[in-house]
């Protein structure tokens, strides 16, 4: 297709430019309706593009905090602390563009921008990602809803600061009214394709966990109470039940099967990597496994 | 891992969504119905004479008349849950319903003691949602409304359906219509060229409006050639 569109006689047309002046000139009983109807898509416009401009930002940060997170060895309840430095930083970052776009996606213009703020679901698999390798749980929605609001409600505080800083009259100068910032809200499509990318990191994370250190990743035995600790592998296969046994989303169908077929792959890579830990894994001398002293605990179990 | 509770409550706000989704679409089946049946009235204008428009129009205003009554169904419901997560469902619909409300107003009916019927005249988007009885443009609160892209995109369907009219009219020996139709389609096009648009849907549309115009405009030619404009209106 060529770059620009021409009138019936042939002649390119500009859309974008400024226009001819005839053109501008030649009112006529309509333009006054146009008029107001321009002022008020280009609202709409305007707005989508400060969001997908913000929402790229916060998707990349959220792949940062999924790769640093993926730089970690083992299921712990507390995150190496580099690690969790890394994090921080990003969350802070994150945090301040939430605060930004908060206002714009308050009541009905929430789900009207939807598809502009896929950064969400990134942001929900970053968060599900820690909090599992933290607790070896799933965090529910409506627990993590909280965490995104708080950070919205952080972002807008330090910009606050980052505002009173700046000038030099920091300490007289009066705070603005303590009224409550807008917060983002998480839909439940965010929450559920996001747990969806989970089962790719948890994927990933229990393959390189398990050829960097020779054992399966799971939690400490004191944790769960149980007899033996739970692995990955028994985790990936809730998981992957849990998204069987839910009812097809039915507002995206393509999406959800496209992801739903994903994850069968992901549960199955990790089960492949549980049966080869069990059949091989005793086969190895123990001196062979790589020493990346961050996971290390002296000799992996053999089951 | 999971704790059962979770997916008890995913597992239900899914299916309040399907049901949610299934209701909507009994609603919209209706609204389809009647205005598919408003089209097809519709549709006779291209071998009706003026002469005759007011039957037809009262025929096409019955049309209109269910019409408003399901979209108030569908307002009453769809304003229980976000308006755009559901919106695309009834977009195509309610942009034709918008259609043939905005052409059986411009070829004179939906009269009232206010505005007498005449041929030409346009509904605006307050018109509109008036007529059905719900609000447009919506910003301060989450419920069903009539969006400027369904009106726009509406109107387009209209001036497509208008420059077919130019040709028929012609056939049937009303020039006037013709030349009539030619000049307010010229103006909305002009009116369109005012507009910012990205590249969506309506930017397509809005781009096929000049199909029209040519269209209309070689007919308008036609006539003038053949000195068959009539005096009033001549250029």
């Amino acid at each position: 297709m060529s770059g620009f569109k021409r009138d019936w006689s042939g002649n390119a047309k500009k859309r974008d430019g400024p226009k001819p002046a005839q053109k501008a000139v030649a009112r006529n009983a309509y333009t006054p309706m146009f008029e107001t109807l321009r002022d008020e898509l280009d609202q709409h416009h305007d707005r989508r593009e400060r969001l997908v401009k913000a929402s790229r930002d916060i998707t990349a940060l959220s792949k940062k905090i999924i790769f640093s997170l993926q730089r970690v060895r083992k299921i712990e309840s507390q995150l190496p602390a580099n690690i969790q430095a890394e994090i921080d930083s990003r969350l802070t970052e994150i945090a301040k563009l939430l605060a930004v776009i908060a206002p714009e996606i308050q009541g009905i213009n929430r789900y009207r921008y939807s598809r502009s703020l896929m950064c969400l679901e990134e942001l929900v698999e970053a968060l599900t990602f820690a909090h599992y390798l933290r607790t070896q749980t799933l965090v529910s929605q409506d627990e993590l809803a909280p965490i995104v609001e708080d950070l919205s409600r952080q972002g807008a505080t330090t910009e606050d600061a980052v505002m009173a800083d700046a000038g030099d009259s920091a300490e007289n100068r009066p705070r603005p009214a303590k009224t409550e910032p807008p917060t983002v809200s998480l839909t439940q499509e965010d929450y559920l394709y996001g747990v969806f990318d989970l089962t790719g990191e948890m994927m990933r994370f229990a393959t390189t966990s398990t050829a960097l250190t020779g054992a399966m990743a799971s939690g400490s035995a004191a944790g769960d109470g149980e007899d033996e600790p739970r692995s990955i592998v028994q985790d990936m296969h809730h998981l992957g039940s849990f998204f069987e046994m839910l009812p097809v989303g039915k507002g995206n169908r393509l999406a959800w099967e496209r992801k739903l077929e994903v994850t069968r792959q992901s549960v199955q890579k990790v089960e492949k990597l549980g049966y080869d830990r069990t059949i091989r894994g005793s086969e190895r001398p123990k001196g062979w496994i790589p020493d990346l002293s961050a996971g290390d605990q002296g000799p992996p179990d053999e089951e | 891992m999971i704790d059962p509770a979770l997916f008890e409550q995913l597992k239900s706000k899914i299916e309040e969504d399907a049901s949610v989704r299934k209701e909507l679409d009994q609603i919209l089946d209706d609204l389809n119905q009647h205005v598919s049946f408003t089209q097809g009235v519709l549709s006779r204008i291209h071998s009706t004479p003026r002469s005759k428009y007011a039957p037809l129009l009262g025929q096409v205003e019955g049309g209109i008349k269910n019409e408003i009554e399901t979209i108030g169904r569908l307002s009453a419901f769809a304003s229980q849950y976000p308006y755009y997560k559901y919106n695309h469902k009834w977009q195509r619909m309610v942009q034709d319903a918008i259609s043939t409300v905005i052409l059986c107003a411009w070829l004179g009916g939906l009269s009232s003691e206010s505005t007498p019927g005449e041929v030409g005249r346009l509904l605006t988007l307050e018109d509109i949602g008036a007529l059905f009885g719900v609000p447009v443009d919506l910003k301060d609160r989450d419920a069903f409304h009539i969006t400027i892209e369904e009106y726009l995109l509406g109107l387009i369907n209209v001036i497509d359906d208008l420059s077919r009219l130019a040709v028929n009219s012609v056939t049937l020996g009303d020039t006037a219509m013709a030349v009539q139709i030619s000049a307010f389609i010229k103006d909305l096009h002009a009116g369109f060229q005012v507009l910012n648009l990205k590249n969506d849907i309506l930017r397509k549309r809005v781009d096929s409006i000049k199909y029209a115009v040519k269209k209309v405009e070689d007919v308008v030619y036609d006539l003038s050639l053949r000195n068959l404009i009539p005096a009033p209106e001549a250029q």
